[in-house]
């Protein structure tokens, strides 16, 4: 529905006043959680709580980064983060790719084992998981956590890839055969290219589940040295539960790669995850 | 023309195979470990003791499964109603189109990218008892006389971790909605206005059958993605206060982790991975309707 009148300022910007609002209210969590770690131990429990910190601090932050080891944590976040990326990138680009252009039942049969595979938690596959890597030696270990997660984002990367791999036009890879090139040359120097933005997303999207991934790095690694930032996280809320101020500075240095990769790509996320879904 | 270059059945059966190998395999695996006992000693060789059906009935025979077996039902529902009803309502608001609506909507994204962890732990702040803030804004609301025992109390774990577990999903039920509605033609809308349907009818009338498909579609996926929820829930109450907030993956894992009977948590797993499975079913039968359409 289009506007009737052009009223004055108030009413013509109402809706957008009361949306700004609702999302603000809507995130104030992440909010929280940021401010926080900007409070002392002293304000962190004042009544009432400030919702602006009267004296903001770093004391928090410096905490998590000299006695927490956060970038041990955060390395290895990342460590875990982006060989799944890599793997769940071109798994589901080749896949997208062939369930694009093969015009039989079995990508049909393909893409249903797909989804119906993805669909089992974590959790309950941390049992089974557990024991076949325990029985061949691969427990407490970095690759490991990069096998069990890299099942993760497979078949929503398989979902929203399939219909972009088919937009681009036949005649591009026709074109390219004529000129004596194999399937594989043709994938990787037309396809792909043109692909890049979507295989950015799925990229954006995989790397930041793997990188909040916790079940399989809880399971599968013992030793300090190897966990993520997730496993930091957790232990720290159990071991001290009443520095508030200090968890919510690691919770806000952790989680600063994925909401900057978040604004960066945000359009860009959106209409993937929507084009995917619709089809 | 259609391409039968060869390479292209091995690029569609690699990450199937993959997916085979690292979840299929498992759960079968997960089959042959509820028949039998497996413990830390017997790990490492699958001829372990052959126990039968007792790793099911000892589930069933506990009265803790049959109550996590209706948390992990109201938990489900909670957040199908939840995130679908919800979801529906913002994504009908940001059909109005003003400065900044699609820049807004996808802000809200912002909650669902987050790890889960963290977001168990942020709301675990926001609901804590004393120095928490929703305490204080439900009190300076005069909503509250006392600070509510959110997660320490059995009757009020559940509806918290509903409230932080609807917050986390509902973003992306909404853009799934929210795709869902722009695919309804205007001109319905506008026969519908010359009839002299009003707002409430309009979306009855209207809106409400065109998207009613991919409703159920979503409540699918939230069903499937509520089934899976563990970090929330872990950070949150840990299945606490006396298992009020307790289901079945968190139930399967604590069997098997705090009390290494893997055989145990094995079988239990099995009761949820069949439900899993059957709504799975469901999703893509109707994921592959809209499809062919």
């Amino acid at each position: 529905m289009r506007h009737r009148a052009p009223p004055g300022w108030a009413a013509r910007h109402w809706p957008a006043l009361i949306a700004w609002a609702g999302v603000a209210i809507y995130l104030f969590p992440i909010y929280w959680m940021i401010v926080s770690g900007f409070k002392t131990q002293a304000e962190i429990f004042a009544d009432p709580p400030t919702l602006i910190p009267h004296d903001p601090t770093l004391e928090a932050f410096h905490y998590v980064l000299v006695r927490e080891n956060i970038l041990r944590y955060l390395r290895n976040s990342v460590m875990i983060a982006l060989p799944v990326t890599v793997i769940t990138v071109c798994l589901a680009a080749i896949g997208a790719y062939a369930m694009s252009r093969l015009r039989t039942r079995l990508v049909d049969a393909a893409l249903i084992a797909v989804l119906l595979l993805q669909v089992f938690p974590e959790a309950l596959l941390a049992t089974p998981v557990f024991i076949i890597f325990k029985s061949i030696g691969l427990v407490n270990t970095i690759p490991a956590v990069v096998l069990a997660t890299s099942t993760r984002s497979l078949a929503f990367a398989l979902v929203i890839l399939r219909p972009m791999f088919r937009q681009v036009p036949i005649e591009l890879e026709e074109a390219s055969r004529v000129d004596g090139c194999t399937t594989l040359q043709t994938f990787l120097q037309i396809v792909v290219p043109l692909m890049r933005v979507p295989l950015m997303v799925v990229a954006a999207i995989t790397f930041a589940q793997a990188y909040g991934q916790f079940v399989y790095p809880l399971t599968l690694l013992s030793s300090h040295e190897l966990q993520p930032g997730t496993v930091g996280i957790y232990g720290f809320i159990g071991a001290e539960v009443s520095d508030w101020h200090r968890v919510m500075a690691f919770a806000s240095l952790f989680v600063l790669p994925i909401l900057a990769l978040f604004l960066l790509l945000q359009n860009k996320i959106v209409s993937g995850i929507t084009a995917g879904a619709l089809k | 023309m259609s391409e039968r270059s060869p390479l292209l059945y091995v690029f569609l059966l690699v990450p199937v195979g993959y997916l085979v190998s690292l979840i299929g395999f498992p759960i079968l695996y997960n089959l042959v470990m509820s028949l039998q006992e497996v413990n830390l000693g017997n790990i490492d060789t699958l001829w372990r003791p052959f126990l039968g059906l007792q790793n099911y009935r000892d589930a069933l025979a506990d009265p803790t499964f049959r109550k996590v077996f209706v948390n992990t039902l109201v938990f489900v529902s909670a957040n199908v109603i939840g995130q679908v009803g919800i979801g529906c309502l913002v994504a009908v608001a940001f059909t109005r189109d003003f400065a900044g609506a699609h820049f807004l909507r996808g802000l809200l994204l912002a909650a669902w990218l987050l790890p889960a962890l963290v977001v168990g732990t942020v709301w675990k702040w926001l609901f804590a008892t004393q120095s928490g803030v929703i305490n204080y804004f439900l009190a300076s609301l005069g909503l509250i006389a006392s600070p509510v025992h959110w997660l320490s109390d059995p009757s009020m774990a559940m509806t918290a971790l509903n409230i932080a577990h609807i917050w986390f999903g509902m973003p992306f039920s909404m853009i799934l909605i929210a795709a869902a509605l722009t695919s309804i033609p205007d001109e319905l809308y506008e026969a519908a206005a010359l009839d002299g349907a009003g707002v409430l009818a309009r979306f009855r009338f209207v809106t409400l059958p065109a998207i009613s498909p991919a409703l159920l579609a979503v409540a699918c996926l939230v069903t499937i993605s509520s089934l899976r929820a563990f970090d929330v829930i872990f950070a949150m109450t840990h299945g606490g206060p006396l298992d009020s907030t307790n289901v079945l993956p968190l139930f399967s894992y604590q069997a098997s982790f705090q009390d290494f009977d893997f055989g145990h948590g094995a079988a239990i797993g099995m009761f949820a991975f069949v439900i899993v499975f059957a709504v799975a079913l469901l999703y893509v039968r109707l994921a592959y309707r809209e499809q062919e359409l």
